[in-house]
């Protein structure tokens, strides 16, 4: 669904992450709960709230979208049964739609990708993908192919399912 | 004996492979059969934000078995058990099910960690090596106990020390141990995952542990394989070997290190179990 306008952007938000969302009433339970929110520009509370405002170009924009690192310990703690990990993915979905394009992104989307069309990931693949995608993280990738590969922990195999068809089609009906 | 399906997850066949070794291994020798799922898929991991087809990959993966499935990956275990309670719902079910080549019908789902401290419960003979007296950092991570309604509560968990005494350990005190490893956001936002990655390790050492046991495939490779980087980039040695907990339940059990991976593991386990060996010879 294309999110033109913010009243459609904060409709699909409440599509994708439910409408609970609506309830927040501004605690910040979440934000004091996050393990990156001292680096966030809009910590996840006041993204939540760009989100109800309907401020789709602020939300999307936040680096607290990539910097959420699926902890779930904001949704656990919630006192509105609230999911602020369901609004970073509705958002990152959005961008992901968009086709904004960020590092974060590109990992992402590299991720999926491979889901897609193999139904398995296989790290090493992602990482020299990525890798492409993104030349600063070739200190790292070092750094760790330097610790994996002597110990037989990098695979060149590219794994995958049996029957792909499967899984594109879940890919297909579900992400409508 | 006990029989169970098998989802060893995408880091079964690279970055965590020890994982994978020490679960069939340990598995074996507390007499659980294990099935592998017949032609599993990815459950996303973090990096899949849409729901729906997230519980659709889930589902498929839990409608190849009528068995209980356990994994080793709390990614992958907090992934199946989301899609279980989103099933519940019956517009969730059927939009699912319409996708799905087999439809799904009910599954139950489990952690390694509560098949083998289930086991070890019940038979507390098959631990052979005392590990007496070892200070081990009990690390939970995020997502075994999140969403809540799991086999522990999110706030202050306990099961994992219970294992650890099971195994006749010491669980040290261990304030960090459901804080994230940063994990998820490691390849894009490198800075901030090492960051929480390094307080962990040295929360663990200020602790007074020996040895640090994870759950999880990413929290293993934050700590375990990326330890040596972040003690350049922090400029201070830290060297705390990372057991996956079946490596450390099979250590107890007797098994050697060839059959628990633990050659893998990128801090060596080795001198922690001649410390553990030597010990048992001089009480024997």
């Amino acid at each position: 669904m294309a999110v033109d306008n913010d009243r459609e952007f904060k409709k699909e938000v409440l599509r994708l992450a439910g409408p609970d969302v609506l309830t927040c009433m501004q605690c910040g339970t979440c934000s004091a709960s996050c393990p990156t929110a001292h680096l966030m520009d809009n910590s996840i509370r006041k993204l939540i709230k760009l989100v109800l405002e309907g401020k789709k170009e602020e939300a999307l924009r936040s680096n607290s979208v990539w910097l959420c690192t699926s902890c779930q310990l904001c949704t656990v703690r919630c006192p509105r049964g609230i999911r602020p990990k369901a609004v970073v993915g509705a958002l990152r979905e959005i961008c992901e739609r968009e086709g904004r394009r960020s590092n974060d992104q590109a990992y992402e989307d590299l991720f999926l990708q491979q889901i897609r069309d193999c139904g398995r990931v296989s790290e090493t693949k992602l990482s020299g993908e990525y890798l492409l995608a993104n030349p600063m993280s070739a200190v790292q990738a070092m750094e760790l192919g330097l610790e994996l590969a002597p110990r037989g922990k990098i695979s060149i195999e590219k794994e995958r399912v049996k029957r792909p068809g499967e899984v594109k089609k879940i890919f297909q009906e579900l992400s409508k | 004996m006990t029989k169970l399906a098998y989802y060893p997850g995408c880091v079964s066949k690279s970055t965590g492979k020890e994982m994978d070794i020490s679960t069939r291994a340990v598995s074996a020798a507390l007499g659980i059969e294990l099935e592998e799922l017949e032609d599993w898929n990815c459950c996303g991991a973090t990096h899949l934000p849409n729901e729906m087809v997230s519980t659709g990959l889930a589902a498929r993966n839990m409608a190849q078995t009528d068995l209980p499935i356990m994994t080793s990956c709390s990614i992958c275990y907090s992934n199946l058990r989301s899609a279980v309670s989103r099933m519940e719902e019956p517009s969730v079910r059927a939009r699912v099910n319409a996708a799905l080549a087999k439809p799904y019908q009910g599954a139950q789902v489990k952690h390694v960690l509560e098949v083998v401290l289930d086991e070890l419960q019940k038979d507390p003979d098959k631990i052979v090596v005392p590990l007496k007296d070892l200070k081990v950092a009990p690390y939970y991570g995020c997502l075994l106990t999140r969403p809540k309604g799991g086999i522990d509560r999110p706030e202050f968990p306990t099961i994992l020390e219970k294992l650890i005494k099971t195994v006749n350990a010491d669980p040290v005190d261990f304030r960090l141990k459901t804080f994230c490893c940063g994990g998820p956001i490691f390849m894009p936002q490198e800075e901030a995952a090492a960051d929480i990655a390094h307080k962990i390790l040295i929360e663990a050492k200020q602790s007074g542990a020996e040895v640090i046991v994870t759950l999880c495939p990413l929290c293993h490779l934050m700590l375990d394989a990326k330890q040596k980087s972040l003690e350049l980039k922090y400029g201070a040695a830290i060297g705390i070997p990372v057991l996956y907990v079946t490596q450390l339940v099979g250590i107890a059990l007797g098994l050697g290190p060839d059959d628990l991976g633990l050659n893998r593991n990128c801090v060596s386990p080795m001198p922690l179990l001649e410390k553990i060996y030597e010990k048992m010879a001089g009480e024997a």
